[in-house]
């Protein structure tokens, strides 16, 4: 009875050990527990980044489920995404952009704005255009309150203005099943 | 008057040093308290996307946000507990080095705590048991008077045997 606990008991260990470190050699590295899923998204008065006279408030992600993508002309993963984010907009998923504006200090270095805006043209102009509207997140404040970490980050928000999913990273058709389309009825 | 290379490259790369140097963002506070509680912030806080940097190490965008952000609300006058408590809301409990004690994590302090335990208590009975084998005197407890004749008679054989 002894003898047979001595060769299952370090079995059963290094079994455990295996397995375990096993699960970590495919496990996603980044931490990636959102705060804003589920919690209405903040509030915020943000203007358009083609016209800034435009405003947007909370009231434009009311009545409708909208994916809120934060990119910049900056981020090459953005380029990656757009062809696959137009695609979807042609599904009739309604897309708005939240522009992630790249600067150390938003206080100088300020790139004028028909520079970018021109930029912004260029860019959807190549890869496509999936937005309805780009809100200008001029100082990355309303990213900071939405825990963005960079681009591209994409939200899901649904009729009521709540967040449904917070997804790091580019959007590709794999992401797509496995986080957003069971909110949009498709299995 | 003609300057040798030297001395050109030298005043050169001294040039770059200093304008390197000055277009980095320097935060400094007045009050020596607040400025304490922004050092102590910069080297709590974590980078919510480099891994294992503080915002204080870090040049990423997002961190560099996030210190301004820090230096802002401490120059405010929020307590150090407030700004933990912004920075939670926004990116979790992740943003802060220290683990909060919750039912989950308190397991960190219990395992280690518990595993030495037990092996004091293995280490403790292992001895008593290994001591109950022997008597007062230290000797085994099984005598020759125990074993009954028949098995002596076998013993003697066995002896004479391999004599």
């Amino acid at each position: 009875m002894k003898k047979i606990l001595l060769f299952l008991i370090p079995l059963g260990a290094f079994i455990a050990v295996t397995g375990f470190l096993l699960k970590g050699l495919y496990s996603e590295p980044r931490y990636e527990v959102s705060v804003s899923v589920s919690k209405p998204i903040p509030d915020f008065e943000l203007p358009d980044v083609m016209d800034p006279k435009k405003l947007y408030t909370k009231e434009t992600f009311l009545g409708q489920k909208t994916l809120l993508n934060v990119w910049g002309v900056w981020c090459v993963t953005c380029a990656v995404e757009l062809p696959y984010l137009t695609e979807l907009r042609k599904q009739g998923v309604r897309i708005v952009g939240l522009y992630y504006q790249l600067n150390n200090d938003p206080d100088f270095d300020q790139k004028p704005l028909p520079q970018l805006q021109w930029e912004i043209r260029q860019m959807l102009g190549k890869h496509g255009n999936p937005y309805q509207f780009n809100m200008f997140d001029k100082d990355r404040s309303y990213g900071m309150d939405l825990g963005v970490t960079g681009a591209p980050e994409t939200f899901l928000i649904d009729e009521l203005g709540v967040v449904k999913v917070h997804h790091v990273g580019d959007l590709n058709t794999r992401v797509w099943k496995e986080k957003f389309s069971m909110y949009f009825g498709e299995s | 008057m003609k300057l040798s290379l030297p001395i050109v490259v030298l005043l050169i790369s001294g040039w770059i040093i200093a304008v390197a140097h000055a277009t980095e963002t320097t935060y400094q506070l007045d009050d020596p308290a607040k400025q304490k509680i922004f050092l102590e912030l910069k080297h709590e806080l974590r980078c919510p996307m480099c891994q294992n940097q503080t915002i204080g190490d870090s040049n990423a965008m997002i961190a560099l946000d996030l210190k301004r952000k820090t230096f802002e609300l401490v120059e405010s006058g929020k307590s150090k507990q407030e700004v933990i408590d912004y920075m939670k809301a926004r990116y979790g409990e992740f943003v802060h080095y220290k683990p909060p004690v919750t039912p989950i994590t308190i397991w960190l302090w219990l395992l280690p705590a518990g595993f030495i335990v037990v092996a004091f208590l293995v280490m403790f009975f292992a001895r008593r048991n290994a001591k109950s084998d022997l008597n007062e005197a230290g000797e085994s407890p099984l005598k020759s008077e125990d074993a009954s004749p028949q098995d002596l008679e076998e013993a003697d054989k066995l002896l004479d045997k391999y004599k």
